[in-house]
């Protein structure tokens, strides 16, 4: 039952997908059912960018229902939310009305809530269910009411009328339903410091869910937000652009920084999520910076970029949690410090996690260094914005995102060297199985899109920038140069995948063959690894996920606050003889400290005042009524 | 980071401006430099890796072999570098009786120095166990465990025995 709903699944999401491409290629489609929805019905409209992110809910269902017939193993619990989850996220992209999208969101949000709290036993995955619903309800708080706004002053349910008559509303009134509807999708995207549900929802749900959540929801954030600033309200002032810019900054940097200390292998990954949307929404922000200032090539540029790394994050983010939902199962452990050794038991999950690992951390030839190459061209065509303060906003993110990206180096070595590379840390980990042939040939399909993306930007990039030039309201530049290179306005500068892939394969293979055919000396000896010189090496001796990172705690202990634990148990006869020490070296988050505590704080507060007027007397209460009925009629 | 920063900013430039210095006189070892030079071009092509290995000494070798590196001798002008691995390492340089405990240790560092590689044994010690000779705690001498391929006296050897020593070991190699 459960199998052949997750194989009915899979061709589901393959219909979707390939639904979702064709009119992401320009196929307009309607579908209108006026008694399903109340005010307004049922309205589904295809368009490009609903097209592309229909893709990207199918494309990603695919390969995570095929992993889920092995994962699951045939238990029931989720199946019925799992399947009414990627539903809802197959409606969001193509909702034309504001019923139709708000009943989907809501949908969308409380089926994930079930499969959050999957294990219901886990005081965990409950608090990280509570965590999440709140935030994505304080979300939803702000869609409504800034969706409501709009209607009440377009006069008109539907998305389609809303583009026309934006222009007409004052500036302000266009500002406030902004920032509310931007706020609200930035919560679902993650953004700091929105993101505090993202770190305890993902490692909650089951890994194919997670990767669901993390490779696609958190997109329909994005997605919201372009339509909201480039469709929905016309061309805005340029510091929407730049709040998005520097948003997008402290994500990235925020989101990659704690990923670099934890120790939690899902929690890293959610965390490693944060840093992409960061990174996509700072060629989201550059292009509304670039439309708004009327560079439209530049713009459209810009948000093929962001499109490119949406897609791209979604390949080998789902493929990062498919790998460690392996590592999971195999070896019982979400905890770095418990794994190690992984590489030889378990070579297929190994081989599949350090192909996600090397393009999420945007090393060439894969296809994050893609995207994030075209992320920072986009940027540094600044020079053509003649404002110096949006320059100064523009090398601040070309900085954090080279920070970045070199912390997402540094990030992913750790993950993979700790989790797989070495001796087995624990009894667990040197029993560790091997995937099934399921969630093995999900994982290889998600190899298969990582380099596939990879080598045919050349392909991609044109009809991406349709999509971004039909979302601004243009014709789309119709430039293909050859099939090899990209290039940058001109000679700025280029790139041609292919060609650093076959550099990089033949710099590779190379040697070997030269030395087969120069018919070099073979006198190869074989001796054990050097380890100076010991007689006996154990797991601990090794490194520790916790060392690895020690760099990085002590840089930048004003963000971790790291604190240093030790108890230590000595015997009753003396205190030099140690019995039990416990070290911990936990940190501290700032956004919990400073904004959600105080916040927390002045809520309960708050109640607390307020229910003073809750006696619990009926005569009290019949007092309340009679007065409010007084107000009211004195107002009417 | 910050601390760092504002301490950065606090001290500024500490550093001094450099004098200019008289000339040296020539010394010994100005001659013998070249030839020592020529003797690794010959036998490894441009440099000579040298892993240094405290087989259980007292450590007076090491603080000869240490001047090695110092601004006086200087040895890596002339393509000489002490390495931090027997897997980068030509050569061993191996000092002390070579202790039980060290013994097996040593036996590994040699197995993990790549071929072809030179084994010198330096100081008293290393050639029979010097002082410690009988002792029930070392094997005497580094020969019991690896083949040598040169022995420089000296308790401890100096510097320039050092360089004398290593000159030999190279010229004796074809």
């Amino acid at each position: 039952m459960a199998t052949s709903l997750h194989v009915l699944m899979a061709l589901g999401g393959l219909t979707v997908g390939l639904l979702g491409f064709t009119g992401w290629m320009g196929d307009a489609r309607a579908l209108d059912v006026p008694w399903l929805v109340p005010l307004s019905g049922l309205s589904l409209r295809m368009d490009p960018l609903g097209g592309f992110f229909l893709l990207l809910v199918g494309a990603t269902t695919v390969p995570s229902s095929i992993y889920a017939i092995g994962y699951a193993r045939g238990a029931r619990r989720g199946l019925g939310a799992y399947a009414l989850f990627v539903l809802a996220m197959a409606v969001v992209p193509l909702a034309a009305n504001v019923p139709t999208f708000l009943l989907a969101w809501e949908l969308m949000a409380l089926a994930s809530y079930a499969l959050v709290l999957t294990d219901d036993r886990d005081p965990a995955a409950v608090r990280a269910a509570w965590i999440y619903a709140v935030m994505t309800h304080a979300g939803f708080a702000c869609l409504l009411s800034g969706m409501l706004l709009m209607t009440a002053w377009t006069g008109s349910l539907t998305f389609a009328d809303w583009r026309a008559a934006a222009t007409t509303l004052s500036e302000p009134a266009r500002n406030l339903v902004f920032v509310l509807l931007a706020l609200g999708f930035a919560g679902k995207a993650g953004v700091i410091p929105l993101h505090v549900w993202l770190p305890a929802a993902h490692p909650a749900a089951p890994s194919h869910v997670s990767a669901l959540m993390s490779g696609v929801m958190i997109k329909l954030g994005v997605m919201g937000i372009l339509r909201v600033g480039l469709e929905w309200l016309g061309v805005g002032p340029p510091w929407w652009g730049v709040v998005l810019m520097l948003a997008g900054t402290l994500s990235a940097l925020g989101g990659v920084l704690y990923a670099a200390v934890e120790v939690d292998l899902k929690r890293l990954l959610a965390f490693s999520s944060i840093d992409n949307i960061g990174i996509i929404l700072i060629a989201v922000g550059a292009g509304f910076v670039f439309h708004s200032t009327g560079l439209e090539t530049l713009a459209i540029f810009a948000l093929a970029a962001a499109f490119y790394h949406i897609l791209n994050h979604a390949a080998f983010k789902a493929l990062l949690f498919l790998g460690a939902g392996a590592v999971v199962h195999g070896a019982g452990t979400r905890d770095l410090e418990a794994m190690g050794g992984l590489i030889k038991r378990m070579p297929w999950t190994s081989a599949a996690f350090l192909v996600g690992a090397l393009a999420i951390a945007a090393l060439p030839p894969l296809n994050g260094f893609v995207s994030e190459w075209l992320t920072f061209q986009a940027l540094l065509q600044n020079g053509r914005i003649p404002r110096p303060e949006l320059n100064l906003v523009f090398m601040l993110a070309l900085a954090g995102l080279a920070l970045t990206g070199g912390l997402a180096v540094a990030c992913f070595v750790r993950a993979f060297g700790i989790a797989f590379l070495a001796l087995p840390r624990t009894e667990a980990a040197a029993g560790a199985q091997e995937a099934g042939p399921t969630m093995r040939a999900a994982m290889a399909l998600l190899v298969v899109a990582c380099a596939t993306l990879a080598l045919t930007p050349t392909l991609l990039l044109p009809p991406l920038g349709a999509t971004a030039a039909r979302l601004l309201g243009d014709a789309a530049p119709s430039s293909r140069e050859d099939l090899l290179t990209i290039a940058v306005s001109g000679d700025f500068a280029t790139l041609s995948m292919p060609v650093i892939a076959a550099a990089l394969g033949l710099g590779l293979v190379l040697p070997f063959v030269l030395l087969r055919v120069g018919h070099a000396p073979s006198r190869i000896r074989y001796y054990e690894t050097w380890n100076c010189g010991r007689l006996l090496q154990t797991s601990r001796m090794e490194y520790t996920a916790t060392a690895f990172a020690s760099p990085f705690r002590r840089v930048f202990d004003f963000l971790y606050r790291p604190e240093r634990v030790v108890e230590i148990e000595a015997h009753g006869e003396s205190r030099f003889f140690v019995r039990r020490m416990v070290y911990r070296n936990p940190t501290r988050s700032l956004v919990e400290d400073w904004l959600y505590a105080p916040l927390l704080g002045a809520v309960r507060a708050g109640t607390a005042r307020v229910r003073a007027i809750q006696s619990g007397s009926a005569n009290l209460y019949l007092i309340y009524v009679l007065a409010a009925l007084l107000v009211l009629l004195v107002l009417a | 980071m910050f601390r760092q920063l504002a301490l950065t900013l606090r001290v500024g430039i500490a550093t001094e401006p450099p004098r200019s210095f008289p000339t040296l006189p020539a010394l010994p070892l100005e001659d013998v430099g070249p030839r020592l030079s020529a003797q690794i071009q010959r036998i490894f092509g441009r440099s000579l890796h040298i892993r240094q290995v405290d087989a259980g000494s007292c450590n007076g070798c090491e603080l000869e072999i240490g001047g090695l590196a110092g601004p006086h001798y200087d040895v890596e002008r002339f393509g000489i570098r002490f390495v931090a691995s027997p897997r980068h390492a030509d050569c061993l340089l191996v000092t002390g009786p070579v202790t039980l405990n060290m013994a097996e240790a040593l036996r590994r560092t040699w197995e993990a120095t790549p071929d072809p590689k030179i084994v010198i044994a330096a100081g008293d010690c290393s050639r029979d166990g010097g002082i410690f000779q009988g002792s029930y705690a070392v094997l005497g001498g580094v020969a019991a465990v690896v083949p040598v391929d040169a022995v420089i006296p000296g308790c401890p050897p100096s510097p320039a025995a050092l360089i004398a020593g290593l000159l030999d070991a190279l010229g004796r190699r074809s």
